[in-house]
């Protein structure tokens, strides 16, 4: 292997397993670094459910991607691994590996990733307080195992409340981006619920419902005309408990304009997706720039759309903003194939 | 769209004959109830602005109508006509004829901030309840407060002598805010005042009464504070 036929790419979700297999279909090296001991990313590690908009169980879809390129004789894989330092320019890249080891590399892709928002900083929606309020990950996990109870006595739920945007669109806590996905996995999700809990009513409380593109009918309006999902313009002022062991979730119906205390069995918080936490050590390890929300930043957006700010090295998927599995997988594609022709040196970008 | 509640309906719509007879049969009371259309017209486009040059109101432009400030609000689960996020739909759209209607309780804000504190678009709606509440009072629309009394007398006697004379400022505040000048409290005071007899101070407060001596030099520095004063009112509210 030699840095002219290499390319390393960070991080191995749906954005990096897919540059890294555009890598290979093209006859060049892929070296893979993955932090965590499992290939896969969110959808693996969190344990999604299925996934907007195949259908498609998370452990399939993105377990088809992993196997893709394990079994790829041109990629070479890292786990449990992280980049310590990195030397070089473009076309002659060094990394040096936690474990020791160096990899030379013409170009380098990133696909390293967000940070699921951790609903413990809105302490009013009792997240940590109450065993019944849960976030959209714990939701999904719940639903992979076939049987939605409430945690804190194993009761069938009546109702299920899913507030949306929690840790997304909020200055009080600097979340002053949409997390574009959580109003279409909460619809998804609330279907999922329904269909395994056909006496389970579902409820979600909106600022604005944002899902965007195909999925208004497929998600949106089939949750809502198909599986009977409720939605009421209101964001809850705070989850309490009932004497009775219920959940109340608190608030101002805007569209009657009067207030309400509604009785749940389950709240589930739709968290966002917070730049990764790592990405300042990210950003000094590899010499790049961040925008202003933390995510890592792009370079000219037009003839270089998947180009960091510094040349040679590559970002797709979640590490930019936050993303849809399909756009990362595509950007993923995309990040390798600018990363491959550097490797010719035949970059041609507008500066 | 449905009718959720007949309280909704604002009372001077509601068009009901106690007695009447049409074709010879009785309708009289309920029976005939009509509603007339609550059709809003136009928007008074600068009204926003005008609330965004008093100060608080200066992010009322942020809001997205999420309603996080009612649901947080002290007054709002006291009554719920006290609605913040509704009045600053109002605000922005300019339908003041609305606001109107709750211009007797939106006074009652009580500074708790909790709406400030929790608003994710940082809009500050106690910095709007305040905003709103003084533009009423400017265009006579709500009776002057008791502090808006006191200052104006406070600032008064500041232009007027560059310096305030205590009896002074409490006599006029009584009487602009039409209150007895006898106050219990003032009696109490007059009663262990005399107990002691600080006869010199008395006198300095009786000769202070009666020739209110200005400021050394003061001049024409009143009316040039004045002039001043007003301009920097009309610049922030109709600059």
């Amino acid at each position: 292997m030699s840095a002219q036929d290499t390319v390393l790419v960070v991080g191995a979700g749906p954005a990096g397993l897919s540059a890294a297999a555009t890598i290979a279909s093209m006859g060049k090296k892929a070296v893979i670094v993955e932090r965590e001991d499992i290939l896969g990313g969110a959808p693996i590690i969190s344990g999604y459910a299925k996934l907007v908009p195949s259908g498609e169980w998370a452990k399939d879809a993105i377990g088809r991607m992993v196997s893709r390129v394990e079994g790829d004789g041109n990629v070479a894989i890292h786990k449990s691994t992280k980049v310590t330092m990195l030397e070089g320019e473009v076309g002659n890249f060094m990394a040096t590996l936690s474990n020791g080891e160096k990899v030379e590399a013409g170009s380098i892709v990133l696909g390293t990733g967000f940070t699921h928002f951790d609903s413990i900083n809105k302490p009013e929606w009792g997240f940590g307080t109450y065993e019944d309020v849960l976030t959209t990950t714990q939701m999904e996990q719940m639903v992979g195992t076939g049987q939605i109870t409430c945690p804190s006595d194993g009761r069938v739920p009546e109702r299920v409340a899913i507030l949306l945007c929690v840790g997304s669109r909020d200055r009080q806590i600097g979340r002053e981006w949409c997390s574009k996905i959580c109003c279409t996995v909460s619809t998804n999700l609330a279907m999922e619920i329904k269909e395994i809990s056909p006496s389970t009513d579902v409820f979600i409380y909106y600022m604005d419902i944002r899902t965007f593109g195909l999925y208004e009918d497929k998600f949106y309006w089939k949750s809502q005309e198909e599986y009977k999902t409720k939605f009421v313009k209101a964001r809850i002022a705070e989850v309490t408990k009932s004497p009775d062991g219920r959940l109340l979730v608190k608030g101002e119906d805007t569209l009657v304009k009067r207030p309400i205390v509604i009785p749940m069995d389950i709240v589930v918080h739709a968290i966002g997706m917070d730049p990764n936490a790592l990405n300042p050590e990210i950003a000094k390890t590899f010499g790049i720039g961040l925008e202003k929300h933390g995510f890592i930043d792009r370079a000219e957006q037009y003839t270089n759309s998947q180009g960091t700010t510094r040349k040679g090295i590559y970002v797709c998927g979640a590490a930019t903003g936050p993303e849809d599995i399909d756009t990362s997988i595509a950007q993923g594609q995309s990040a390798g194939s600018r990363a491959v022709a550097d490797l010719f040196g035949q970059q041609k970008v507008a500066s | 769209m449905a009718i959720h509640e007949k309280t909704l309906i604002d009372p001077d719509r509601i068009l009901q004959h106690d007695h009447l007879v049409v074709d010879g049969v009785d309708v009289s009371g309920s029976w005939n109830t009509m509603i007339t259309p609550r059709t809003l017209t136009d928007y008074e486009e600068n009204f926003e602005k005008i609330i965004q040059s008093y100060s608080g109101g200066e992010n009322v432009h942020r809001c997205w109508q999420c309603g996080s400030c009612t649901n947080s609000c002290t007054m709002y689960a006291q009554n719920v006509d006290f609605n913040p996020r509704y009045w600053i739909y109002l605000i922005r759209l300019g339908l003041k004829a609305e606001l109107m209607k709750d211009k007797d309780i939106i006074w009652q804000c009580v500074s708790c901030n909790k709406c400030t504190n929790i608003c994710p678009k940082d809009v500050r709606p106690e910095g709007v309840m305040k905003a709103t509440a003084h533009w009423m009072e400017d265009n006579g629309l709500t009776p002057k407060t008791l502090s808006t009394h006191f200052d104006e007398e406070f600032t008064h006697q500041c232009i007027e002598f560059g310096r305030i004379e205590d009896t002074e400022v409490m006599m006029g505040f009584y009487k602009r805010s039409n209150q007895p000048l006898v106050q219990a409290w003032i009696v109490e005071f007059g009663k262990r005042l005399s107990k002691g007899l600080p006869l010199g101070q008395l006198a300095k407060m009786g000769m202070n009464v009666v020739f209110r001596p200005k400021t050394k030099s003061w001049g024409k520095t009143g009316e040039v504070l004045a002039e001043y004063v007003k301009a920097q009112k009309e610049a922030a509210h109709h600059g």
